[in-house]
């Protein structure tokens, strides 16, 4: 079936299979390989990206669903080969160890720091409490974010 | 690979025409939160898919004529964010802000909650305290409205025909003396699946003294959430006072153990629920004085 996706600026024209789900489109067939499938039921949130402005699982959502929406993947944060200032603030304080769940951390943080550019700790907590990271704790991922806020 | 059929109804009318061919292998899909998941867990890969989140119309909080409406689509981070719902149906605020987590609330919609018909719902119990109503369009194009509770079998099953769908929950807004909460325990304290729920809906009298009504509702003890008899004539006729917490926090407990005798859970969920009274008590009447609470526990 036929399907009009716009994802981190690009429209594409695909055909997709109905029961994909918007990760696996993602990921086998526009090659978006950063968006990774952790638990595949939302509960670990690697698979998060942003659409239409607000963090989703894109493991809980059908492809067909983001027809007509602005998909933004973790691809989308850096440009020009320059990475984000939420990517360099991750790497700065080591938010970052074995990395599986940074992109979807990542995109998290990124959708709230869209709505809200000073958030609260409580409200930084909260924008995370879909990601599981067994690394770091969350602290360091959190000070990232709070490192953002300050500059 | 198998090819499922995907139906993308843009307003009522075209979801009336997707829903004319409903059969056993249709399946409506809102927030999509629950639904892919089942699917996958069930090796589903044929069918129809009806995708009732492309309907916009359906996202909506109306005050209109006593009541709040709210369009089927509406997403549990619409209703956190609603300073109509805050204001008249805090439990219904607070029972969103509890489910899933943000990644989840974004999409996650009142209909689908109602439809998935999970015994551990948290915006069940909640809806169920405001007396809410369920409106359900067919593939005639007629509309009717049922009680939450009616549509709600439990574990997971509803109601509803194939070629019904859920349009739209309303609930009266509760008049002068009206107060409301929410709480929830699960293994963890956010991104949890409710081991017990409460909502409660209560009225006090004039002087905010007496209790003149109770609605209270009990999940995840059953099959599906329950109105407590129990719990009510506990509050029903007495004051604001630290034996009134005694008495809720007693009859939640008799509740427990009304409901799930002999279950392995029932020792643990008889005690917790008294953490949890503590918490809705404070959350209904935490305002009136400090006093209310004792806190011999």
């Amino acid at each position: 079936m036929a399907l009009e996706l716009n994802v981190n600026g690009v429209d594409y024209h695909l055909e997709v299979n109905p029961r994909l789900r918007l990760l696996d489109v993602l990921r086998d067939h526009l090659g978006l390989t950063g968006t990774k499938e952790g638990c595949g039921e939302g509960e670990c949130g690697a698979c998060t990206i942003i659409m239409d402005g607000v963090a989703i699982n894109s493991c809980l959502l059908l492809a067909h669903q983001a027809r007509g929406k602005k998909i933004l993947t973790v691809e989308s944060l850096a440009q020009d080969g320059e990475l984000d200032r939420l990517q360099k603030a991750f790497i700065d304080n080591g938010a970052v160890q074995c990395g599986y769940c940074t992109p979807g951390m990542l995109m998290s943080c990124k959708a709230l720091l869209m709505r809200n550019p000073n958030p609260s700790e409580e409200e930084i907590r909260i924008a995370i409490e879909g990601n599981l990271c067994r690394c770091t704790g969350y602290t360091k991922i959190i000070r990232a974010v709070k490192d953002v806020v300050k500059k | 690979m198998e090819e499922m059929l995907f139906k993308a109804p843009n307003d009522i009318e075209e979801l009336v025409t997707a829903l004319k061919d409903a059969d056993a292998n249709t399946y409506l899909i809102s927030g999509g939160t629950d639904l892919i998941i089942k699917l996958r867990k069930n090796r589903i890969y044929s069918g129809t898919i009806i995708d009732m989140k492309g309907i916009r119309s359906l996202e909506y909080i109306r005050e209109e004529s006593e009541h709040i409406k709210l369009g089927a689509n509406t997403t549990f981070t619409q209703i956190i964010n609603s300073p109509v719902l805050q204001q008249h149906a805090a439990c219904l605020a607070q029972a969103a802000g509890q489910i899933g987590s943000t990644q989840i609330r974004n999409v996650a919609t009142v209909g689908g909650n109602i439809g998935n018909a999970f015994a551990g719902a948290d915006c069940i119990p909640a809806l169920m305290a405001m007396d809410a109503q369920v409106k359900v369009i067919c593939s005639k194009g007629e509309t009717y409205v049922k009680n939450v509770a009616d549509i709600i079998l439990g574990s997971g099953k509803n109601s509803l025909r194939k070629d019904e769908a859920i349009i739209e929950i309303q609930f009266p807004i509760q008049g002068a003396g009206g107060r409301t909460a929410f709480g929830k325990i699960g293994s963890r304290s956010r991104v949890t699946i409710a081991k017990i729920n409460i909502a409660a809906f209560v009225r006090l009298d004039g002087s905010k003294k007496r209790i003149e009504e109770a609605r209270i509702f009990l999940g995840a003890l059953g099959p599906r959430a329950f109105r407590s008899e129990i719990v009510e004539e506990a509050m029903v006729g007495r004051t604001i006072s630290p034996e009134l917490f005694n008495s809720f926090a007693a009859a939640l407990t008799a509740q427990v153990d009304a409901a799930i005798a002999g279950r392995s859970s029932q020792e643990y969920k008889r005690e917790a629920i008294r953490g949890l009274a503590d918490e809705v008590f404070c959350k209904l009447f935490g305002d009136l004085s400090q006093e209310v609470k004792q806190d011999e526990r």
